[in-house]
């Protein structure tokens, strides 16, 4: 048996074992349904886009109605007009939630509540183009002219990011990205905490141990949960995708496909760079309600750099503290992805930062392979980081 | 043939092993005996690597022990452990996965030794609702499923009840009488005197006394005379310097020559009703405290 073939032999138990869990059906389904509602519920209950009830009842000039379509698409407000044959019928109808807005006369908005500011711009400016119409033709003006003049010109709305040249889009997809990244860091770096503090106080690790090598058990466990993790995101992801997709509510971002592989490959990163060292902080807890209290720095660690990273990126994605914190190892899966979606970084910036990441990675192997197998036969009183690193004192 | 070639190791300032030199033969069930801290489980881990020696080497077969080795070993340490929440079947073929085995036969052969002791029917329960007794069957299956050369079972009679005792040591000769190399750690004499052939006696690292048992016991001038008497003690003392242990109408005399024993038996049918006699050479345990002390 290659020490290959046992670390995924060992990845594959954890993915089995740890999808029956009820606690993990429970965290995706709840995950999923938080997602799909914070993107579906908005969607529902936005009623931005659409159209909105207009009454007119009284005296109305003819063209109203047509002039009130034109304005409301040119403000981004559509218009439903509806003739009502007495105003009594049509205060009906607004109080029933029928209508929006009521027209009285061409001269009097009536409203259910306060006013709709978008809509009574657009209504007060179909109402006074109506009235320029009139006037013209009174005054003996060629009505088509008027109308000309009188056309609307779209204008539209901006939001400026904080880059030159990048959106608030760009800027909200790199926090959304670099967020999850560090939550499933934590979430699933905790699993491989817990899962080595387990192993080791179940005892089951010294069976296991004359079967496999130390590597292949930390690594095997680090990859399966990740696996996990991962495959969890992308459904989340997926789901995210359909229901944006099926209530039309979000604009997605304007990531491009290169900067997502990125991502992935910095979520992988990011993933294995943690849940190493939250291994070998595992393997140090006697009982396994102290992992979390063990590995508590790891965790500190992890929130600093995601904040380091995070102001650094908002103040300037291209100043040196970014540059510095999107190649060091431990900011780096933070950093890099949000510098590229904000074209701050090039890809081979990120893929040297990358190969960095590899080295320290394959050091880190190393050494909470070393703590980990030290610390993981160790009974009896809790270890420090030094004791273990330096290996047993007692024997059996 | 598992040897122990003056294998140390220390840890600070305690060697737990020192010199550790002694062979266990295929087809025999050897016994590992010593004192707590003697350092049985550490010679024990050394065999699958999980202690490393300082000094001196473990080999199987005349050559040091590689990870594919290790694979034909099967080892049930003295910190029982077991994923509690994983099924047992489950749980037991991929124990036997990671010694490279194939997964159909490592089904047929768990349901075989589920069978063989009585767990079949909770083959797909979870192992932490079995008793404590079964657990310690499931872990001994996890040492037999990848059809171990070599068997290191660190006290494994520890915690059994009477009963499981028997059953586990007909389990271990019969495994013995197939070929398979059988290395046990226990505190129960009695117990390593019924099964084993061999014996190893190690104190604070170093191999005190290592053999045949039957040729150690014999090899030993002492002999011991039991007697069991009816009426009022006499003074045993009389008989001159022995070493005894008296004990309500019993005792025990160390006897050094043939002259010794029919002084004794004179004595004893002078001044008792005698019951029964019995003249051996001394038990595994008078060898053992008798090396241990010493």
């Amino acid at each position: 048996m290659s020490e290959l073939s046992a670390t995924w032999l060992v990845a594959l138990r954890e993915m089995r074992e740890r999808s029956r869990t009820r606690a993990f059906q429970l965290g995706v389904g709840v995950m999923l349904l938080v997602v799909v509602a914070m993107i579906a519920v908005p969607g529902l209950l936005d009623g931005q886009d659409e159209a909105r009830r207009v009454g007119v009842t009284g005296s109305t000039p003819s063209p109203l109605a047509g002039i009130l379509a034109a304005q409301g698409d040119a403000a981004g407000v559509p218009v439903v007009v509806r003739e009502f044959p007495t105003t009594a019928s049509g205060e009906e109808a607004l109080r029933g939630e029928d209508l929006d807005v009521l027209l009285v006369d061409g001269r009097r908005l009536e409203w259910r509540g306060n006013p709709d500011e978008e809509l009574q711009a657009a209504v007060a400016a179909a109402v006074q183009i109506v009235a320029i119409q009139e006037r013209a033709a009174a005054a003996g003006l060629d009505p088509e002219t008027v109308r000309e003049l009188l056309g609307p010109v779209p204008v539209e709305n901006v939001r400026i990011g904080v880059v030159a040249g990048r959106s608030v889009d760009d800027e909200v997809a790199a926090l959304v990205m670099s967020t999850i990244l560090m939550m499933t860091i934590f979430i699933y770096g905790s699993l491989v905490l817990t899962g080595v503090a387990e192993e080791k106080s179940s005892r089951v690790i010294e069976v296991l141990l004359a079967r496999v090598p130390v590597r292949s058990l930390l690594v095997g466990k680090v990859l399966g949960i990740g696996l996990l993790g991962f495959a969890q995101l992308l459904v989340t992801a997926l789901a995210a995708l359909a229901t944006s997709l099926a209530v039309d509510s979000l604009e997605l971002p304007s990531v491009s496909g290169g900067v997502l592989v990125w991502v992935v490959v910095w979520f992988v990163l990011g993933y294995a760079l943690y849940a190493m060292v939250y291994g070998a902080f595992g393997s140090l807890a006697s009982r396994s309600e102290d992992a979390q209290s063990i590995a508590g720095p790891v965790g500190y660690v992890l929130i600093a750099a995601f904040w380091a990273s995070f102001l650094a990126i908002s103040g300037n994605p291209d100043g040196v503290w970014s540059q510095v914190l999107s190649f060091f190892p431990a900011t780096a899966p933070m950093t890099m992805p949000s510098r590229l979606a904000l074209g701050a970084a090039t890809s081979w910036e990120s893929l040297l930062a990358a190969c960095l990441t590899l080295a320290a990675l394959a050091a880190l192997v190393a050494a909470a392979g070393r703590v980990y197998g030290n610390a993981v036969l160790h009974l009896g009183a809790t270890l420090g980081l030094r004791e273990a690193w330096k290996g047993p004192r007692h024997g059996g | 043939m598992l040897r122990f070639d003056a294998a140390t190791r220390r840890f600070g300032e305690l060697t737990a092993l020192d010199g550790c030199t002694f062979t266990a033969e295929p087809g025999r069930i050897t016994g590992f005996l010593g004192p707590n801290g003697a350092g049985k489980t550490t010679a024990m881990r050394a065999v699958f690597g999980l202690v490393s020696l300082d000094s001196g080497e473990v080999t199987w077969n005349g050559s040091p022990i590689t990870g594919g080795q290790r694979a034909r070993f099967g080892y049930m340490p003295e910190e029982r452990g077991l994923y509690p929440r994983m099924r047992i079947r489950e749980q037991l073929v991929y124990l036997g996965r990671l010694c490279g085995r194939a997964r159909t036969d490592l089904i047929a052969r768990t349901d075989h030794w589920l069978e063989r002791l009585g767990l079949l029917d909770r083959a797909d329960d979870r192992v932490d609702m079995l008793s404590h007794g079964n657990q310690q069957r499931v872990q001994l299956i996890a040492a037999l499923v990848n059809e171990p050369e070599l068997l290191v079972l660190d006290e494994p009679f520890a915690g059994l009840d009477p009963l499981a005792m028997i059953a586990m040591g007909e389990l271990l000769v019969e495994l013995a009488a197939t070929g398979v190399t059988v290395l046990f750690s226990s505190h129960q004499l009695d117990l390593v005197e019924d099964l084993c052939q061999d014996v190893v006696i190690i104190n604070r690292g170093s191999v005190v006394l290592a053999g045949q048992l039957d040729a150690l016991r014999s090899a030993t001038p002492e002999r011991v005379l039991e007697i069991a008497f009816r009426g009022v003690p006499p003074d045993w003392s009389r008989l001159g310097p022995v070493t005894m242990r008296e004990s309500p109408g019993r005792v025990r005399l160390e006897l050094r020559s043939e002259e010794d024993l029919n002084r004794a038996i004179v004595f004893a049918s002078a001044e008792t009703e005698l019951l029964s006699l019995s003249y051996a050479p001394p038990s595994l345990g008078d060898l053992f405290s008798r090396v241990v002390v010493s």
